[in-house]
């Protein structure tokens, strides 16, 4: 496969790029899922092709094909496509050493030698562990994914990376008049994915926390709604995970900031003088993009234009401090591609709240009356980034101190600076948990990423809940 | 070979009951931002995806290697993934789709160097503009043991323009299975337009108002709805509105909505063999029909209205893909303000979310041309406004929509290229409740 990057390139330079690169993608996927306690979906999905990028003239091009006989003349149409589009400005690489050497994640158990059967088997049990009267659904999913990827440029880099994930989650759900509730372990969105082998689903041991979410389900569907109101709200690992993604991630990432997804995924509120000055937050937010956090799945060994995984500051103490870029931009480290058809762009690597101090129940006992958020359920924001409406799974009413009545059908709502200025408590080491999302969206024609988040429940003031149509 | 006789040498390789959907595209996306190209992307690619069933046991594989080695590996794969399947209901057996337009060879044979010129085409309007323009050709193919052998070649080119600077900004977007159905220049001009009507944009208090949607924002708003509402296995496992409403009267009458691929963007057959028709989901405000694929259809004791989706996207159930909602008389969106006297009026929405879905709840944003409605007229720019609606309120009372109407592409191009959009008029309504203010238009 080096050679046919390698052919890519030389075919691209000698067709007058400036500078090309080429990534040749060998891609598996495998799904299982199982709903009301049946097989419901087996997928095996194999992919490998090639995708060429090249510079000519200070204009992008970019071709792709699965034929791998053909890496040359791909190469000549991403010339062709870049020739065609001349850009009014020349564009210029922020210079790295050449990447060169091997990559990999060890796993312990190779997810694809777990058979299909086995895979189902524990996805039975966790669904029988969940069955209750009050359950109209239950579902459980588990997946797997090798990646074999290389790199070469005409900058001389030459890298072969793989890795593996796995992921695995259950849901159940409940129906009655008022609405549908919907419980999740261990997180909504398709349950949660992790670097590593089979041992990352086993280590979630979905049988053992089935019986809460179905219980949870069944009370929720008792539960009161959760009433309209400005309060102080504490959220869970689970959602701050998501607030993280969608409030600080997305807005950080340099290329919105530039106008690059202006018609479809946004822009940002932030501008690019704005690092090293603007408050974005209260002096207890602490955010850093890591691109070497074990079991990431933004973890790599050098992202998709050649830059060595790093770790860095976007937000420190409340401040901004730093961007995710790519060399284009100035910087690098950031670019990632879904797959071998597509350019990269620049992502999120594995982006953290850092923790704070303190234990759960410390959050709780600083709150006199408010809500306690667990598990995303919807989520939307705007633009800019700015506007949010979030929605969870299951509330709590917070009592002087205590967790309170369960309640229903929360949301909140908030505007980006604003609300992390109102954070007044993240809670310590011990309650931070990594998250891993497999659904990020992205560029045209669209691009799924993949991306952990870490963080600890945390506590904000004078919060909007309760909206309702 | 065609994807049709790779389809039937996949079955023959596979042996036993099985069933072949082979996926070709060729695509160029040209990708702009500040009126200048900044990601083109060429795709060339084709998928088989593999089912086989064998004594009571489903599975199934995917590839996009093509040679006979690599389809017996794939159908060796499907076996190795097969798993018990009490309620498999067989695959399609011999049926012959409908004749249908949608290939065009001017669209089919758009090289890069003409994708990036029409797409440079939009640059010429007095503000920067954002967005695509984009055309492919694919070829589906599907053929089943069972005797269902069919092949369509469909076309699709669109391009989407955000004119926009600091504090202004407006879209318009074209769609067709025939190139030359897309205006880039045409397109560019609506939205710059637009967006030079949106400087200095004033806030308004959330409440609910009576609103005029363009048909950019009705169509993405209906879309979402059908996620859950007319879906088949939404509506057995009651998530859908619509699960104990058919035959009921629950949208104003003037609503009636078909999901028909017969034309637009056709599709005669869906991805496990059923012939397409249109399907009448609501007529005149009653609720008539979900979508079905066999699997869904087997469970509900009915047929398959032939909407299994494409591979990746079957676990999510049956749900249309080619939504029309019925003109009106109104000849215009001014005429429609003139019926919503008091109000807001909405270009676009942004970042849809489903809140609840049995209800249809939805929360977004407005973005690139809102406005508000003085006295039956579009009067002055409002930032852009978070709301939170019930569609059943959005369209349980309508006051008009327009007589016309626009085809509005409804795919992000994720995965493999099936292009689908929905033809839709602007539309009045008395209750889109606004819930949030966001930021004025623009960068």
């Amino acid at each position: 496969m080096r050679e046919l990057c390698d052919a890519a390139v030389d075919a691209a330079v000698a067709a007058g790029a400036t500078y090309a690169d080429a990534r040749v993608v060998v891609r598996r996927d495998q799904r299982v899922s199982t709903r009301n306690r049946k097989a419901d979906d087996v997928t095996d999905v194999e992919s490998a092709g090639i995708g060429v990028r090249v510079l000519v003239g200070g204009a992008w091009g970019f071709a792709s094909t699965r034929d791998l006989t053909s890496a040359g003349d791909t190469a000549l149409r991403a010339v062709r496509f870049a020739t065609a589009s001349p850009g009014r400005h020349e564009r210029a690489l922020a210079p790295i050493a050449p990447a060169r050497g091997t990559w990999r994640i060890e796993v312990e158990i190779d997810p694809f030698s777990v058979t299909v059967d086995d895979k189902i088997s524990l996805l039975l049990r966790a669904e029988e562990a969940m069955q209750h009267a009050d359950v109209k659904v239950t579902e459980a999913f588990a997946s797997a994914r090798r990646e074999t990827k290389w790199f070469a440029s005409s900058e001389g880099a030459a890298t072969e990376q793989e890795r593996v994930e796995c992921g695995a989650g259950i849901d159940a759900t409940g129906v009655d008049d008022d609405g549908y509730q919907v419980r999740s372990y261990p997180s909504q969105h398709g349950g949660t994915t992790a670097l590593g082998g089979w041992e990352v689903v086993l280590a979630l041991e979905l049988e053992r926390e089935a019986p809460r979410v179905a219980d949870q389900v069944a009370a929720l569907l008792r539960a009161d709604v959760c009433p309209p109101t400005v309060t102080t709200v504490v959220i869970d690992s689970d959602q701050m995970q998501l607030q993280v993604h969608e409030s600080v991630g997305h807005p950080t990432e340099l290329d919105r900031v530039l106008g690059a997804e202006a018609a479809y995924a946004g822009t940002s509120f932030l501008r690019a003088g704005d690092a090293g000055s603007l408050r974005y937050g209260s002096p207890l937010m602490n955010i850093t993009a890591d691109a070497t956090t074990p079991l990431g799945l933004g973890t790599f060994g050098w992202d998709d234009e050649g830059v060595s995984a790093a770790r860095s500051d976007i937000v420190r103490e409340g401040v901004l401090v730093g961007w995710m870029d790519s060399r284009e931009l100035g910087g690098g480290g950031f670019m990632r591609a879904d797959g071998w058809a597509r350019m990269p762009l620049v992502r999120m690597t594995n982006l953290h709240l850092e923790p704070g101090d303190g234990s759960f129940d410390e959050l709780l006992d600083g709150v006199d009356e408010g809500i306690y958020l667990e598990t995303n359920k919807s989520w939307s924001i705007d633009d800019k980034r700015l506007n949010f409406q979030f929605g969870t799974q299951i509330a709590w009413e917070i009592r002087n101190g205590k967790l309170g009545r369960m309640l229903r059908d929360a949301t909140y709502t908030g505007v980006t600076p604003q609300f992390w200025a109102s954070l007044d408590a993240v809670a310590g080491p011990e309650e931070w948990k990594l998250g891993g999302l497999t659904n990020c969206g992205k560029g045209q024609p669209g691009q799924g990423a993949r991306v952990s988040h870490g963080a600890a429940p945390s506590r904000f003031r004078e919060v909007r809940v309760g909206v309702r149509a | 070979m065609t994807a049709l006789e790779i389809a039937h040498r996949a079955l023959e390789l596979a042996g036993g009951d099985a069933e072949a959907l082979v996926h070709v595209e060729r695509s160029g996306m040209a990708r702009f931002a500040a009126s200048e190209v900044h990601q083109p992307t060429l795709i060339e690619n084709m998928i088989v995806q593999l089912r086989v069933a064998a004594n009571g046991n489903v599975g199934s594989a995917q590839t996009n290697s093509v040679d006979d080695d690599a389809l017996r590996t794939l159908a060796e794969r499907a076996r190795a993934a097969a798993a018990p399947d009490p309620d498999f209901p067989g695959f399609a057996e011999a049926a012959k789709p409908a004749d249908v337009e949608g290939w065009d060879e001017e669209t089919a044979a758009l090289s890069p160097d003409e994708q990036a010129s029409r797409a440079a085409s939009a640059f010429d309007v007095p503000l920067p503009v954002y967005g695509f323009f984009t055309s492919g050709a694919t070829d589906l193919a599907l053929a089943t043991t069972n005797g269902f052998a069919a092949q369509q070649r469909l076309t699709d080119a669109s391009v989407r323009v955000l004119a926009a600077t600091e504090g202004a900004s407006g879209w318009a977007e074209r769609t067709s299975w025939r190139v030359a159905d897309v205006d880039p220049p045409g397109a560019a001009q609506e939205a710059a337009d637009k967006a030079g009507r949106t400087r200095e944009a004033v806030t308004v208090e959330p409440q609910r108002f009576r609103a005029v949607l363009e048909p950019y924002a009705i169509a993405e708003l209906l879309q979402w709805f059908a996620f859950s509402a007319w879906n088949g296995l939404a509506f057995l496992e009651e998530r859908s509105f619509f699960a104990d409403r058919l035959g009921k009267r629950v949208l104003d009458p003037k609503i009636s909505v078909v999901d028909d691929r017969t034309w637009d963007l056709p599709r005669p057959f869906d991805f496990e063999g059923t012939p397409t028709a249109p399907l009448a989901l609501v007529e005149e405000g009653v609720g008539r029909a979900v979508c079905w694929d066999r699997r869904t259809a087997a469970r509900a004791g009915t047929q398959s209205t032939g909407h299994a989706g494409p591979p990746a996207e079957r676990a999510w159930g049956p749900y249309p893909t080619a939504l029309r909602l019925a003109p009106g008389d109104a000849e215009s969106l001014e005429e429609l303000a003139e019926l919503v006297g008091d109000g807001i009026y909405v270009t676009r929405v942004h970042y849809l979310g489903i809140v609840q879905p049995r209800e249809g709840v939805l929360t977004g944003m407005t973005r690139d041309g809102t406005f508000r409605i003085r006295g039956g007229k579009i009067a002055e720019p409002l930032v852009n406004l978070r709301f939170t609606v019930a569609m059943p309120d959005l369209l349980g009372e309508v006051p008009g929509l327009t007589r016309y109407t626009q085809l509005c592409g409804q795919s992000d191009f994720y995965d493999e290229r099936y292009a689908i959009a929905a033809r839709v008029p602007a539309l009045a309504t008395a209750s889109f409740n606004v819930t949030g203010v966001g930021s004025e238009p623009g960068l």
